[in-house]
């Protein structure tokens, strides 16, 4: 919780971060030989001129948002999860499974068992570097980038192997699931599935968690000062676990809604680092959940479009990468930009400073103890 | 004295921060070869003043002259070669490095410009070590060693990089009376044989006193005024800070003990290194009672508290609080028992930094039907409510409740730990160092709440390096020396000069049989 004022200057500086981002991609069209404006209209045409391309836009918009929430909660709690995409392919894969298995049982009941199945699975999957965690102070980081591997892996090794379909048509991923309990489309031809409730309800969720509940509370201040959580009577390891479980599970039910929303058999590219880019966003926007749910549909927008721009003008979608990360850095700099914000005016005193120290009038001094 | 020259001046200075004008148009000057003691109100302004003449603030408007040339950049690696060193409130120390390590680091001493040169750094401390009589191991690990010694450390730290103005920040804030009494001494010859400048804030007016050539006050951001330390008192001063008289008169106390609600017995506990720290211990605190712990720093009294809080697990012995046995119990069940804990650190366990003092103040009662519905949904405006009540009768000064406690000054970052821990309402406070930092003003409330609680039947286990406050405050009086209850009085019944024997052990041959 910052104070007003800061939060302002981080908007200012997150704009000015995007507004250079923008910039240099536009630059590095032109230095490519293309026109930026003709670039970025195809952006914009690509992620909103059609229904078709709208739609896939909301739903990248919400996998990001989802994805961002979940490494939220869990960098609340004091825990990084790397993991997520980990437990995305965990929760995909089972929950595919459970469609494959249960096909005999009532439509709504098998997607409820599905999404169950992804929650649990998900989550237990994160229980696993956080115990590790909390009982031996193993880094989290760590055990989830191995975790990550691990899960892909092994899911790779089912649906090539045990699981894999033995229509020869599909010779990679397990088999489809029944067509009638994949989610409707709410647009046609598009990737936007009934499953957007589902990420709607849960966004709300995680923000009413977040926000306004004694439990967000407890987990805030349980990563932000351990011990002083620990002092005040909380059960911080308690905290910390359930904070990355709840991190896991988002990320299992992702793995499942991309399943039954519009891929709809399990493959070893059900994922493809969806998950980091959904931590980019929760990094740039600070854990915020509000930041996160607006943040997520800029990405979203631009990730969608940069494959039109792609398609229709022949700009790699590389640019999109370019750009994302160029926000990124420019976020890692941002108290850097916003001491700049702070401090034009005694930049140019610094200036004056500087020609008195080339006269040599000014001693020279290392200055590491500006902390 | 008079014909002194300047060696610093601030002039106009003002300082703006979000909500708070820290500093309001403060211009004085410092002279070469004083000592000058800043004194005022927990966030009278008087850190962001030297922050900035240390260069870590850039002040909004004023500016300040060192050695007649005025500041135009600040920065700390400005200041340090315009020849200003600073020991902060809250020590800058890596605690896993060395002493040699510490002082040198960032101005390492290379082996052909490349590599680090540990014999160097351990040299050039033992050199430094020489040349002032400020005595450390160079050798030892910081995280081993003793605040008094950290502060040390920082001292010298400044000295390597050549500060001929040194500031020190409320350093006898953490140091016993011993350790303050070699402070000064330090400080005084450093003054007379290497003719430097000392500035030193505290909230500890006879401190002001016994070293201070000059005296400066300030209140809510503006310099009251300034004075030859020879022409004032330690009245005249805390009325300067206050704006009022201060009364350290005694406070009102009635009712007898009632049953016993705090026993421990036979208590062992080890320190962090895994050295054993309490030896031992028994003692009983009942309802309507203070018992003061009084011991030098470091003999076992931290980790006492902390076992019995839960915030450390004992290695033997019993501890039973309002009758139950809580000796493997967590500080949430204990706490549910009716404890409430004043931490002796306030900066690593008494408060989350980077959260609002809202949420700093509410911690611990969040579920209660009054803050959160069903234990789940936060009522923001109740708590935004207690938050603004608690802030108003605790006379915290700062931007406001909804910014974060990382921002406040210490002294008031100790107030959001002590209003929290009263308003508890437990029969048990546990309390260490509860004015540690605090102005004349603040102490004097914090003094009351607390004799409030036990006129009110509280049990009130009390540690704190003032043996003052420990005099004020107790019925009861335990010495505690190596891990070892060492004497045991009832208030009035000991001088403080005889106490001191006590504390350090010369008694305890004699009486050790008995305890
Ligand atoms: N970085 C900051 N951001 C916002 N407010 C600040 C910041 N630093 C200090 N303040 C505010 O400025 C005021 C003066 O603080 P300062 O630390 O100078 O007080 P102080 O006189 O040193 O008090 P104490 O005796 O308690 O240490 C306080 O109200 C404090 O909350
Ligand atoms: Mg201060």
């Amino acid at each position: 919780m910052k104070t007003l004022q800061n939060n302002k200057k981080y908007i200012i500086s997150l704009i000015i971060s995007i507004a250079i981002a923008l910039l240099i991609g536009a630059i590095l069209m032109a230095v490519s030989g293309f026109s930026p404006i003709e670039g970025y209209g195809a952006m914009i045409d690509g992620a909103i001129g059609s229904p078709r391309l709208l739609g896939n836009t909301i739903e990248k918009s919400m996998e990001l948002c989802l994805l961002g929430l979940a490494t939220a909660i869990g960098a609340k709690g004091g825990l990084f999860n790397v993991g997520g995409e980990g437990q995305l392919f965990v929760g995909a894969l089972f929950s595919t499974m459970i469609g494959l298995w249960l096909s005999d049982l009532p439509t709504f009941l098998v997607i409820i068992i599905a999404v169950i199945v992804s929650i649990v699975t998900g989550g237990i999957y994160a229980l696993i570097p956080a115990l590790l965690k909390t009982k031996l102070n193993v880094d989290e980081v760590i055990t989830t980038i191995m975790l990550n591997t691990v899960a892909i892996k092994v899911c790779t090794y089912f649906v090539n192997g045990p699981w894999n379909s033995p229509l020869k048509s599909i010779s990679q991923g397990t088999d489809y699931i029944d067509k009638s309990i994949v989610f409707s489309k709410i647009i046609q031809g598009s990737n936007l599935s009934t499953s957007f409730f589902i990420g709607t309800v849960v966004t709300v969720f995680m923000w009413f968690l977040m926000k306004k509940t004694t439990v967000g509370l407890e987990i805030n201040v349980t990563g932000e000062n351990k011990r002083f959580s620990f002092f005040s009577g909380l059960k911080a390891n308690k905290l910390m676990v359930t904070s990355m479980i709840i991190s896991g599970a988002i990320c299992g039910l992702v793995g499942m809604m991309l399943i039954y929303g519009y891929q709809g058999h399990m493959t070893q590219s059900a994922s493809n680092e969806y998950y980091f880019d959904g931590m980019l966003v929760a990094m740039i926007m600070n854990y915020n959940p509000i930041g996160i749910i607006i943040m997520s549909f800029f990405f979203g927008f631009m990730a969608t479009g940069a494959t039109m721009m792609d398609m229709q003008v022949g700009i790699s979608v590389q640019l999109y990468d370019v750009i994302f990360s160029i926000i990124i850095f420019l976020m890692a700099a941002q108290t850097g930009i916003m001491v700049w914000l702070e401090n034009r005016k005694t930049q140019k005193k610094a200036k004056q400073l500087a020609e008195e120290k080339a006269k040599g009038l000014v001693e020279e001094t290392a200055g590491k103890e500006a902390e | 004295m008079e014909n002194k020259e300047t060696i610093i001046e601030f002039k106009n200075i003002s300082m703006q921060f979000p909500g708070v004008l820290a500093n309001d148009n403060v211009s004085f000057d410092i002279k070469k070869g004083e000592v000058f003691a800043l004194v005022g109100e927990n966030g009278a302004g008087k850190s962001t003043l030297m922050n900035i003449l240390y260069g870590i603030n850039t002040p909004t408007s004023g500016e300040v002259i060192i050695g007649g040339k005025k500041v135009e950049k600040y920065s700390p690696s400005e200041a340090i070669s315009r020849g200003i060193g600073m020991v902060h409130q809250h020590f800058m120390l890596v605690p896993s490095f060395t002493v040699a390590q510490n002082i040198c680091l960032s101005h390492e001493p290379r082996k052909s410009k490349i590599f680090y040169d540990l014999k160097g750094a351990e040299a050039a401390t033992e050199k430094l070590v020489q040349e002032y009589g400020l005595v450390v191991d160079p050798k030892a690990k910081v995280e081993s060693i003793s605040v008094g010694l950290q502060q040390r450390v920082e001292i010298l730290k400044t000295l390597y990089r050549g500060a001929d103005v040194l500031i020190l920040d409320e350093p006898t804030a953490v140091l016993t009376p011993q350790e303050t009494e070699e402070l000064f001494n330090v400080i005084r010859r450093i003054v007379k044989e290497k003719d430097m400048t000392v500035i030193i804030i505290t909230h500890k007016l006879y401190e002001v006193m016994a070293i201070s050539d000059r005296v400066g006050v300030m209140r809510q951001g503006k310099l009251v005024g300034v004075n030859e330390t020879k022409d004032v008192n330690e009245k005249i001063l805390a009325s300067m800070m206050v704006g009022r008289e201060v009364l350290l008169d005694e406070i009102e106390r009635f009712g007898e003990p009632g049953e016993t609600k705090i026993e421990v017995e036979d208590l062992v506990v080890t320190d962090n290194r895994g050295i054993i720290a309490c030896n031992g211990i028994n003692l009983k605190v009942r309802e309507g009672e203070i018992l003061g712990i009084a011991a030098i720093e470091g003999n076992g009294q931290s980790e006492l508290l902390e076992a019995i809080t839960g915030m450390r697990k004992p290695v033997s012995g019993t501890i039973f609080l309002n009758n139950h046995d809580t000796t493997d119990m967590d500080p949430g069940q204990i706490r549910e028992l009716g404890l409430s804990h004043i931490p002796e650190d306030r900066m690593t366990t008494g408060v989350s930094l980077q959260s609002d003092i809202t949420t700093n103040l509410v911690i611990g009662k969040e579920r209660t039907p009054h803050f959160s519905k069903w234990g789940i949904a936060l009522k923001k405006s109740t708590i935004h409510r207690y938050a603004e009540d608690l802030f108003q009768r605790f006379d915290m000064r700062g931007a406001g409740v909804d910014t974060v406690v990382g921002s406040l000054s210490g002294g008031n970052m100790q107030k959001v730990v002590v209003a929290r821990e009263l308003s508890f309402d437990a029969p048990i406070l546990i309390v260490a160092q509860p004015t540690r930092g605090v102005d004349v003003g603040a102490m004097e409330f914090i003094h009351k709440c607390i004799v409030d609680k036990r006129n009110d039947g509280g049990a009130v286990l009390l540690v704190s390096a003032d043996l003052d406050e420990v005099f004020r405050l107790s019925d009861r009086i335990i010495t505690i020396y190596e891990g070892k209850v060492t004497g045991e009085f009832k208030a009035g019944e000991i001088s403080k000069m005889d106490i001191s024997y006590y504390m350090t052990g010369d008694r305890s041959n004699e009486e050790g049989g008995t305890n």
